[in-house]
């Protein structure tokens, strides 16, 4: 200490030790600079920011107006429950049905597929892998849920179509089984991440409680754990489905893009045509203004309505998540 | 329950949640494994003195010394080849050899008058050489081979004859031997075969070598090469070597299709024919007529295309990509960040930001083509024409959209850094008297700076890897790179769609079909692993204080 | 950032000083014959100032949304002199300290009553001047927390923000803190490195010097020890007791052993209340109250 604490350099303050050399009050000046500088600030930044807000509403604004043409002309009624979808016929005819049990049956294929896979892979991830296997497994994950869809799309028609034909004996390779399986591999990581950061936040004492009273691990999970975790899990699936119904690159190319509902229902091997399909297809062929191309944005407005409210769920249930992991 | 039961139950569901990591492990390899693999056959393969040769033609790689010794060298061991097909032709395509022995009597005509002989010699000498025109056009016509044998009988015998000596006619005499020499060994019915068959082998020659000698140079550039590559060299070759043939292979069963060698002694449609020897000739000196040599083709991610993707590389769709998600992150970065900022550092938790917030999400789960309906709906048909601007799809209105749909990832990603700085920074900042927006700039940010750039590296692979939104907002398969902000673009997730569904050229050249999706997962892994990396490093520095 | 009230004019006889941090920095100058004037300052100031404290608080009260941090705290600290607030953990002796630069603005929800003053000025009052109020009221934390920057950029933070961007003055003024935390030798070679890269004990003694680079008047100590190990608490220890010369002290600590090193005065805080506030000789030896004596002698707490 002595050898550094040189008093020669220390800076004296004693005379002026009571005294504050700047004033601890602003000027009335300064208090209104401050106070316009304070708010003009804010107020810019909460512009900048309510431009996502403003996003949303233009997108609905504008898939609507570019609807509404359709939807006063033509029937809701037939545009949701007829099957025929023969937009440049005479006259056209715009029956949705088939596009929207077509968006279904991947759909549910996929969360078939991926929800039971999804959930175990997540409680090996949360419970019984090594920390080391963890740290492995997160950039896999990542890298699933980055591989762009067109990617997942060039596999599926230029890889497992031919598979599927030659091994599976399909008459065609780009069916609905092929869509829903590469589906259920993209929502994958959406699910396996939402549940497993669901099942983390139950925290060690229940796991504790239930291992205390001797219960094995798969009971702990089975009976204690995920039970305990349903919200996160539900906003998990939510989730992996509105991925899946969304996706459009995929099904475009790997279902097949037949406008039918397959006969008999449980045939995955027929091809099917979504909704993203359809309006992906033929937006490209449509001149703008016609009916076909307002039909279109119809179906954009069903898709969008869709996604919107399957989001409004899946935040009421990854609020309460949140609201576990506060208490 | 007995004790034995739930372990065994315990086991197996240990065993099935860590097989259910093991698929999906399995799926990600399964699914990069091939498009990797073949797509990394873009860039290594072993190159034939064909793509050397369309190299220098179109990108001007490549010494052009080097290539026409080359040339001249793999010429020199083709020779015998075309020298075998040129011969067999005149024995088997009847209206080459007609058109010949019309021509050599127009040309003895106009050869007598120039010798200036007397009018009766040229006279007798015109109808000898008649006769033999005649005399060959009826024996090309003969199918039977007696006729035809006594014909040619008949001609060689006039071959002493004094008239013709140091005339044109003398040619009629090789053409007439080699004609007898040809259909020795063929049955004249089945001609006809024989000119398709020989089609075939010409067309298997023409992608072996290139167009044959004499030929006029083709207007597409990728029928101006042979076999660029060994590997489609030895498709050719199969082509060339095998053909397909309906057999009877049990009497009076129906017939079966099967891969006969063209020049099988028993069954191969030339066998015993003087094309016979061609075959293996060409079978066993592919490596002298082709040369082939071990290339790495890294101008693959610099070059232009070719015939839609059948020579040449991706180079202007890296290009367009990389335009088109730098322009996107420009709108994008700046608009994220100040809103995290915004969500974060000024914002109490009341009812507009949770407005925000449920926006925000909204964004991120919206569908990617409802995006694309948008930005049509938006930018293009309406935004741009009140803004006198062309209303087309373009790179601008691409990159307005696809930065909307960003915008979502790079909030979350920056809100998420900067909530993780340690409030004990901002304390000791603020301790120091700096104001709230100083202490935002000169402490948050920059330590929050490799977390918003993690969000930024990875909605920059997002942006490059989504097509849906830019198919009808400004994606192109074709054309010019662009020259301004209202030019279509060509990228690399479009055309990987393109040449994946409606690219007939492109099937033909699977390398390349899967080199563009192979240069696009890479593209986006490796903005991804160094988004990991980053992430990684900052754990560890946080780790050592 | 800076004004020159012709009142505070110091008396000019420096002979170090450039003229640019003269006039930025009018209060302070340099005394090569400070011992001796010192010692009899102090004293004088002692006089003076034990019947008006330069933080006084009256009736001061702080609420976390509906809970009650402290309560009704009445209190002087004196200039020049080390004031220790001792007491039980959740006391609320670290929310009286952060009150008083006004730290507990980062929390969400909460809210001041009664006065808290800083030389005759309330704090909570609304237009109190922030930036010039914790500019002139330095803190130290608990834990050290040196920005991931340079040694010297740390310490030229705050005269940075005062505008001070000669090259010279900085370094001449950086060079200065860092001798008055006692930390010069250890960092004279290195200063471009991470401050990160020092030991906790010398990251808490350049956070000190950080805090001493904007010439406050008072300095804040959050159990600055807290988080280090015996030897460097000894350091920073010695370097208090420097320091008090010329600085206002107040520290909070949870160790009563350096209280009673440290400090000339002691207030014991229990449950947001004050309950005993003297003189640090008195404090320990002749407890006023019941509830101290307990505490010192360690029947709770």
């Amino acid at each position: 200490m002595e050898s550094s604490g040189t008093p020669n350099h220390m800076i004296d303050l004693s005379s002026s030790a009571a005294e504050f050399n700047r004033p601890l009050l602003l000027t009335p000046g300064e208090d209104l600079k401050g106070y316009i500088l304070g708010h003009v600030g804010r107020w810019s930044l909460f512009t900048i920011t309510s431009a996502s807000v403003l996003a949303v509403l233009l997108i609905f604004i504008f898939v609507i107006r570019e609807a509404l043409p359709f939807l006063t002309q033509f029937s809701l009624t037939e545009f949701l429950t007829s099957t025929r979808w023969y937009p440049e016929g005479t006259p056209h005819e715009f029956g949705a049905l088939a596009l929207i049990s077509g968006s279904l049956y991947v759909t549910l294929g996929a969360l078939i597929l991926a929800v039971p896979l999804g959930l175990s892979a997540a409680v090996f991830l949360s419970d019984i892998a090594p920390f080391k296997v963890q740290q492995i497994c997160k950039p896999i994950i990542e890298i699933l849920a980055a591989i762009p869809s067109v990617a997942y799309g060039f596999f599926a028609i230029l890889v497992l179509a031919p598979w599927m034909q030659k091994n599976l004996h399909f008459s065609t390779g780009a069916n609905t089984l092929n869509a829903a399986v590469i589906l259920a591999i993209m929502a994958l990581p959406t699910i396996i991440s939402v549940a497993e950061d669901s099942l983390s936040a139950i925290g060690r004492d229940i796991r504790e409680a239930s291992y205390g009273l001797g219960a094995t691990r798969a009971e702990t999970m089975l009976k204690v754990v995920i039970p305990e975790a349903h919200s996160g899990i539900i906003a998990a699936v939510i989730l992996g489905m509105m991925r899946a119904i969304g996706e459009t690159m995929v099904v475009w190319m790997a279902s097949g893009n037949a406008t039918q509902i397959p006969s008999p229902w449980w045939d995955l091997s027929q091809s099917v045509r979504t909704m993203t399909a359809t309006i992906a297809g033929d937006m490209g062929e449509t001149p703008k203004g016609s009916d076909h191309y307002h039909a279109l944005y119809a179906i954009g407005f069903l898709l969008l309505i869709f996604t919107f409210s399957l989001n409004l769920v899946s935040e009421y249930f990854l609020s309460r998540v949140r609201k576990a992991k506060g208490r | 329950m007995k004790i034995g039961y739930r372990q065994a139950f315990d086991k197996t569901f240990t065993i099935t949640a860590g097989l259910s990591v093991f698929l999906m492990v399995m799926a990600l390899v399964i699914i990069l494994g091939p498009m990797l693999s073949r797509g990394s056959k873009a860039v290594f393969f072993r190159g034939t003195v064909e793509f050397r040769k369309m190299q220098l033609a179109i990108f001007n790689h490549g010494s052009s010394d080097q290539v026409q010794a080359e040339t001249a060298r793999v010429e020199k061991a083709r020779e015998p080849v075309y020298e075998l097909l040129e011969n067999f032709q005149i024995g088997i395509d009847v209206e080459l050899l007609t058109d010949k022995t019309r021509e050599i009597y127009r040309e003895l005509g106009q050869q007598l008058r120039q010798m200036d002989v007397d009018r009766e010699t040229y006279a007798a000498i015109r109808a000898k050489a008649k006769d033999i025109r005649d005399t060959l056009s009826d024996i090309l016509e003969s199918t039977d081979k007696d006729y035809v044998n006594q014909g040619i009988e008949v001609i060689l015998k006039l071959s002493d004859d004094p008239d013709f000596k140091n005339t044109v006619a003398e040619q009629f005499f090789p053409l007439a031997r080699m004609y007898g020499e040809n259909v020795k060994n063929i049955d004249l019915t089945q001609r006809d075969q024989y000119i398709a068959a020989l089609e075939e082998v010409k067309d298997a020659l023409r992608k072996l070598f290139g167009p044959l000698p004499g030929e006029s140079t083709p207007p597409m550039p990728k029928d101006r090469y042979g076999a660029t590559r060994w590997d489609t060299a030895q498709q050719s070759l199969h082509q060339l070597l095998w053909a397909q043939a309906w057999v009877e292979t049990k009497p009076g069963e129906s017939l079966e299709k099967i891969s006969v060698r063209r020049d099988d002694p028993q069954k191969g449609q030339f066998a015993g024919t003087s094309l016979e020897p061609l075959f293996s000739l060409v079978e066993n000196n592919l490596d002298d007529m082709l040369q082939p040599e071990f290339t790495i083709y890294w101008r693959y991610f610099l070059d232009d295309w070719v015939n839609s993707h059948y020579f040449g590389g991706v180079g202007s769709e890296i290009i367009g990509t990389l335009l088109l998600t730098l322009l996107s992150m420009m709108f994008a970065v700046p608009l994220g960040v100040i809103s995290a900022a915004y969500l974060v550092e000024c914002a109490d938790e009341n009812m507009v930001v949770k407005i925000i917030r449920t926006c925000v999400n909204t964004l991120a789960g919206v569908p990617s083509i409802v995006f694309g309906l948008f930005g049509l709906a938006f930018f293009v048909l309406f935004l741009f024409p009140r803004l006198n601007m062309p209303s087309k799809p373009c790179i601008l209105s691409a990159a307005l959209t696809l930065s909307i749909l960003v915008l979502p990832v790079i909030i979350r990603a920056s809100e998420e850094a900067i909530k993780s700085v340690p409030q004990t920074y901002k304390e000791a900042s603020l301790s120091l008297g700096a104001g709230r927006f100083r202490t935002f700039v000169t402490v948050t940010l920059p330590a929050a700076l490799p977390g918003i750039l993690t969000g930024i590296i990875l909605s920059l692979g997002r942006a490059a890897g989504e097509t849906a939104p830019i198919l009808f907002t400004g994606a192109v398969a074709m054309g010019p790179q662009p020259k301004s902000l209202f030019d279509g673009v060509k990228t690399l997730s479009y055309s990987s769609l393109d040449i994946a569904t409606g690219d007939r050229l492109a099937m033909m050249a699977p390398h390349k079909q899967y080199g563009v999706i192979m240069t696009l997962i890479i593209l986006v892994l490796c903005l991804n692993i160094l988004a990991i990396i980053i992430r990684w490093r900052v754990a560890k520095k946080l780790r050592g204080y | 950032m800076e004004d020159n009230q012709p009142q505070e004019k110091p008396v000019t006889q420096m002979e170090t000083q450039s003229p640019v941090m003269e006039k930025i920095l009018p209060a302070i100058h340099i005394k090569m014959d400070n011992q001796k004037q010192v010692t009899s300052g102090t004293t004088q100031d002692k006089a003076t100032c034990n019947r008006c404290g330069i933080i006084s608080s009256k009736e001061f009260s702080f609420f976390y949304g509906n809970t009650c941090g402290v309560k009704n705290i009445s209190m002087d600290i004196y200039p020049c002199m080390v004031t220790a607030i001792i007491g039980p953990s959740g006391c609320g002796k670290s929310t009286f300290l952060r009150s008083i630069n006004r730290m507990n603005d980062l929390i969400p929800h909460t809210r001041a009553k009664g006065r808290l003053e800083v030389n005759g000025i309330n704090v909570y009052d609304k237009r109190t001047n922030l930036v010039n109020l914790r500019q002139q009221v330095g803190m130290v934390f608990q834990k050290p927390n040196p920005f991931a920057k340079s040694i010297f950029d740390n310490v030229a933070y705050g005269p940075r923000l005062q505008g001070i961007r000669k090259k010279s003055d900085l370094e001449s003024l950086v060079e200065q803190c860092l001798k008055d935390a006692a930390i010069w030798d250890e960092v004279k070679d290195n200063l471009n490195k991470s401050a990160l890269a020092l030991s906790g004990g010398q990251q808490q003694r350049l956070c000190i010097a950080r805090a001493l680079a904007t010439r406050p008047k008072l300095l804040l100590m959050d159990e600055p020890c807290s988080a280090l190990d015996p030897l460097a608490t000894t350091r920073i220890e010695d370097l208090i007791e420097q320091l008090k010369k010329f600085y206002t002290i107040v520290i909070v600590t949870h160790n009563m052993q350096q209280a009673a090193r440290v400090s000339e005065w002691t207030a014991f805080f229990c449950l947001g209340e004050l309950i005993e506030y003297d003189k640090t000789t008195r404090l320990f030896t002749k407890p006023g109250k019941k509830q101290t004596e307990d505490y010192i002698t360690g029947r709770f707490g």
